[in-house]
């Protein structure tokens, strides 16, 4: 069988050194876009080919590679990381049409690192060894950090040293829980292996209630980081703000935090000495991030900072939903991982459009856009519903399944977020009402609405969150077949 | 005896003389070709190293042994020792003295090669001052730049010192023991931890290899030495020469000392922990490259000494495995300042510091091979995932953890992330500094020289388990003592 897996890591990666070579924006993007293309196309058919019944891995791959160290080439993919996948995949062929008639310097690097980043995120996606995963969750950085320190807002500089230096020591945090695990398996059994399920299964037979505990929290600590969560968010507005439209939307992307929370987490969790604190943890810092990314949005002046605020609430449903440890809170949060990722792709390519034909972000110098803009003014419209939670739409499924799942095990947290919920739509309509409609604000000068390239890779990303609010079942269905098999784990140990 | 076993070092003698009997008939013109016989001579010694790997013997009485530790550290020298001599090649042109360049290097080749397979403390200590000797001359190679000679005078000045305690902590040694055979002072190594001149003994060998090492607090030469030296020469000094003061310390303290364990493992963690934040913290702030890279090496020097403290088969094996990374990342770094400063020098004369950072703006289109190589050597430096650097990182640290010394490897692993401020420093300016400058023709022995380093870098990095293997065999060598 042909390596599939092993494809869709490496086309993105190969592809992006062609588009280093290109000398002009036209190669690189062409490139660029050819390469993202080979990769849907393939998802596509491994999505077509995947077993959504089972919660085993498919499409495996295994390699032998450093074998005293216990490391293997080891792929596969899951009803957690399937969805996933399709979401990078179907968002970046579209985030390349997005930039497609974009004067920038240096095209070449630009696409080079859109590539690099997909890539890398399929590779953490697809990683059974955590060696291979730490590599992966490490190559996720850099090509960030140069796209917002290369095409970065006023204050690039310093957003991109910051989310640097503060992923980078949460991920040595996390490798430290790696290498605890890894070394309490290796005393167990006599073998070293770095492999993932082999070490989560051997996780329950670590003796010591201490070392499993500071394992998971130190896991837990790089995967929180990365989400992220209250009170680790302060890099997520800053880098989110500063990075170039591509760069927010392929922040956007890196959903690594809360996959490594249903792949690795929630799979230990029973396991550990002392499960209620764990649950309490997320299920507390699930909530205040909801409630508290909410408060924080209201307060902001400029749009893309309050998206970026917003962003932090909408994920802290998908800590609280994991936390929530009913399969419909688990899936819930699956989802809202997916679903997140579409709604705010185009919150972001939003916002980016409008700072380039008005030179302004901040929501009291716009106004009446929607009367010169009204392709846009639809999809944003419709984006924000989906974002403040309208039935009908993606975003409504998510939230919906997070708050009723984990009302069941944890009531008086998801009391917290339902306050948000008021919060969230007060702010949402609030800035919409204010930047798109009203009387037009003329200092704004001229303004043309968007363009072909971007309709089009708006409106494909705007139906697809229609098509998931009505129809979930597609993505749905494996991601409660993985998340049934999770809260079964729970019901064995009774938590 | 078989003299086969020898085949190795008699080649790098031979090839050494010859090149330096050669070099009298030859004109300065011609004396490019004793670069190649040098480099020639290396290379044969490394075949005859690498498919010796595996045999064990004793040779001369008892003296020299061959075991995986040995021949482990011997390809590490000889890999430094071709960098050297093909870089050389160019960092030699018409120069008059060119063989007594190469000869030195090859000498010193030797000696190294001899610490790395000495059974006997006074083998050890001959074949130690045999590669000092011969590296003092190569530093102030350069007769008529001050700061070579300086270089050359400070680090004469305290490798003889350090040599002189060194040879007195040895005399403490054979005083209780009445041996100089490493495997009988282990043997006897009770005598001499029940007497109060087991302290002094090691108190002296730890001064005098913290020299050679350049542990913080002994490291005072190693910046002024590594920045005046040829960048060539610096290469062999930081990844050959400080190696072989690595191998040595194992031989002494890890199997002949190993009952004085208590008295100095406690200072080795000390020693480790400060000589790597020291090193990291300092670098920060260097402008010229050479400098920052000997602190660079300090820093890692100190990583390397927690295969000391934590003894484990795993963490000596992480050791000497890193030994062999940084043979190839520091000397590939050095050869590519070398081929920096040679393009500056070759563009003006006078320039007062041809390896300030400032050079090395634009380097991505002034030199792309030179810059691309120096990007992979400093990631390499730093830890990024698939080079050399990062499993060598990887299984030490994690060796680290294994023991129970997390308090170490969270230091370790918190100085690799300082480190990566000074490292994204050169490769910002290499890539992301614009320059008004020209592109330059790139100087041939220097890139060959480099892509070597670099595919070696890589090649550790990706395909890491015959190096682990070997690593870890040379490590049960030590631990056999034990």
């Amino acid at each position: 069988m042909m390596p599939i897996l092993s494809m869709i890591v490496l086309i993105p990666l190969i592809f992006a050194a062609l588009a280093l070579l290109t000398k002009t924006k036209e190669q690189a993007r062409a490139i660029a876009l050819a390469g993202t293309v080979i990769v849907l196309l393939l998802t596509v058919y491994m999505y077509f080919n995947f077993d959504s019944t089972i919660a085993d891995n498919q499409f495996k791959e295994l390699v032998p590679w450093v074998e005293s160290l216990g490391i293997n080439y080891h792929l596969g993919v899951d009803g957690i990381s399937m969805p996933l996948i399709l979401l990078n995949a179907i968002v970046l062929p579209l985030l390349v049409l997005f930039t497609w008639n974009d004067d920038r310097k240096s095209p070449n690097k630009f696409y080079a690192f859109i590539l690099a980043t997909e890539g890398a995120v399929i590779g953490v996606f697809t990683a059974l060894d955590f060696f291979l995963f730490y590599i992966f969750w490490e190559l996720t950085l850099i090509p960030l950090f140069f796209m917002v320190s290369i095409w970065g807002g006023p204050n690039k500089h310093k957003a991109a040293i910051k989310f640097f230096i503060y992923t980078h020591v949460a991920s040595l945090v996390m490798l430290l829980g790696i290498f605890g695990l890894y070394f309490a398996a290796w005393d167990m059994t006599g073998t070293p292996t770095l492999d993932i399920p082999t070490l989560i299964a051997q996780f329950q037979f670590i003796e010591s209630g201490i070392a499993k505990d500071m394992i998971f929290l130190a896991l837990l600590f790089g995967f929180i980081v990365k989400i992220p969560s209250f009170p680790f968010h302060s890099w997520l507005p800053d880098a989110y703000t500063e990075a170039p439209t591509a760069g927010s939307v392929l922040f956007v992307m890196l959903k690594i935090g809360g996959y490594g929370l249903f792949k690795i987490m929630l799979p230990m969790l029973p396991f550990t000495a002392s499960p209620n604190l764990m649950i309490t943890i997320m299920a507390s810092l699930g909530s205040v991030s909801i409630l508290y990314g909410a408060f924080l949005a209201l307060s902001q002046k400029d749009l893309k900072r309050m998206v970026a605020y917003s962003s932090v609430s909408h994920m802290g449903y998908v800590t609280l939903g994991a936390a929530g440890l009913v399969s419909l809170s688990v899936s819930g949060a699956m989802f809202q991982q997916f679903s997140h990722g579409l709604i705010m792709s185009i919150m972001f390519m939003s916002c980016g459009i409008i700072k380039n034909v008005t030179g302004t972000r901040i929501i009291n110098d716009l106004g009446g856009l929607a009367q010169k803009m009204p392709k846009l003014a639809v999809i944003m419209v419709l984006t924000f519903m989906a974002s403040l939670g309208l039935p009908g739409l993606s975003g409504f499924i998510a939230e919906v399944s997070v708050l009723a799942g984990s009302f069941v095990n944890l009531p008086s947290y998801v009391m917290i977020a339902l306050v948000a919920i008021v919060i969230t739509a007060a702010y949402h309509l609030w800035a919409l009402q204010r930047a798109m409609f009203g009387v037009y604000n003329e200092k704004l000068g001229t303004v043309t609405d968007i363009n072909t390239y971007q309709t089009l890779s708006m409106g494909v990303i705007a139906i697809l969150i229609l098509y998931f609010g009505l129809n979930p079942s597609p993505v749905l269905e494996m991601m409660l077949t993985n998340s049934e098999q999770i809260v079964s784990l729970m019901a064995v140990m009774g938590v | 005896m078989d003299l086969m076993l020898l085949a190795p070092e008699i080649v790098i003698a031979l090839t050494g003389l010859a090149v330096l009997l050669i070099g009298l008939f030859l004109p300065t013109g011609s004396k490019k070709i004793l670069g190649y016989l040098a480099s020639l001579g290396v290379l044969v010694a490394l075949g005859l190293t690498i498919s010796s790997l595996g045999t064990e013997a004793l040779v001369f009485y008892d003296t020299v042994s061959i075991d995986a530790l040995s021949q482990f550290f011997k390809i590490v020298f000889l890999v430094v020792a071709l960098l050297f001599t093909i870089s050389g090649i160019k960092y030699t042109e018409g120069n008059s003295n060119t063989e007594e360049f190469f000869a030195l290097g090859l000498f010193a080749t030797i000696g190294m090669m001899f610490v790395a397979s000495a059974n006997d403390l006074m083998v050890l200590f001959v074949a130690f001052e045999l590669a000092s000797l011969a590296t003092y001359a190569l530093a102030g190679f350069e007769k008529n730049n001050a700061k070579s000679l300086e270089a050359a005078m400070k680090y004469f000045i305290i490798g003889s010192l350090s040599a002189a305690l060194m040879l007195l902590g040895i005399s403490y040694v054979y005083g209780a023991t009445g041996t100089t055979s490493i495997p009988e002072v282990a043997a006897n190594a009770g005598i001499l931890a029940s007497s109060p001149m087991g302290i002094v003994a090691v108190v002296l060998l730890i001064a005098g290899f913290g020299f050679k090492i350049a542990l913080v607090p002994f490291h005072m030469w190693a910046p002024d030495t590594y920045q005046g030296s040829p960048s060539v020469v610096s290469a062999l000094l930081a990844a050959g020469s400080k190696k072989m003061g690595i191998v040595a310390a194992l031989k002494v303290f890890v199997v002949a000392l190993i009952a004085l364990q208590a008295e100095w493992q406690t200072a080795f963690a000390i020693l480790a922990v400060i000589t790597m934040t020291y090193g990291n913290v300092v670098a920060l702030n260097q402008t010229s490259v050479k400098r920052m890279l000997a602190y660079s090496s300090l820093a890692q020097a100190g990583y390397i000494t927690m295969a000391f403290v934590v003894l484990t088969p795993l963490a000596l094996g992480g050791g000497i495995f890193y030994a062999l990374s940084h043979g190839f990342m520091k000397a590939g770094a050095f050869i590519a300042t070398a081929a920096v400063t040679y393009m500056v020098l070759s563009e003006n004369k006078e320039s007062p510091d041809p390896d300030h950072i400032d050079n090395f703006r634009g380097l991505g289109k002034r030199m792309p091979v030179t810059a691309l190589c120096m990007t992979i050597f400093v990631f390499a430096l730093a830890g990024i995932p698939l080079t050399a650097g990062y499993m060598s990182k990887f299984v030490l640290f994690s060796s680290t953890i294994q023991a129970g010394f997390a308090w170490l490897a969270v230091i370790a692993i918190l100085n690799s992330a300082i480190s990566l401020g000074y490292y994204a420093k050169i490769v910002k300016y290499m890539y992301f500094l614009p320059t008004d400058s020209e592109k330059v023709a790139e100087p041939y022995p220097y890139t060959v020289a480099m892509v070597v380093a670099a595919v070696g870098v890589l090649a550790i990095g990706f395909w890491s388990e015959p190096f682990i293997y070997w690593a870890m065999e040379a490590a049960k060598v030590l631990v056999g003592g034990m």
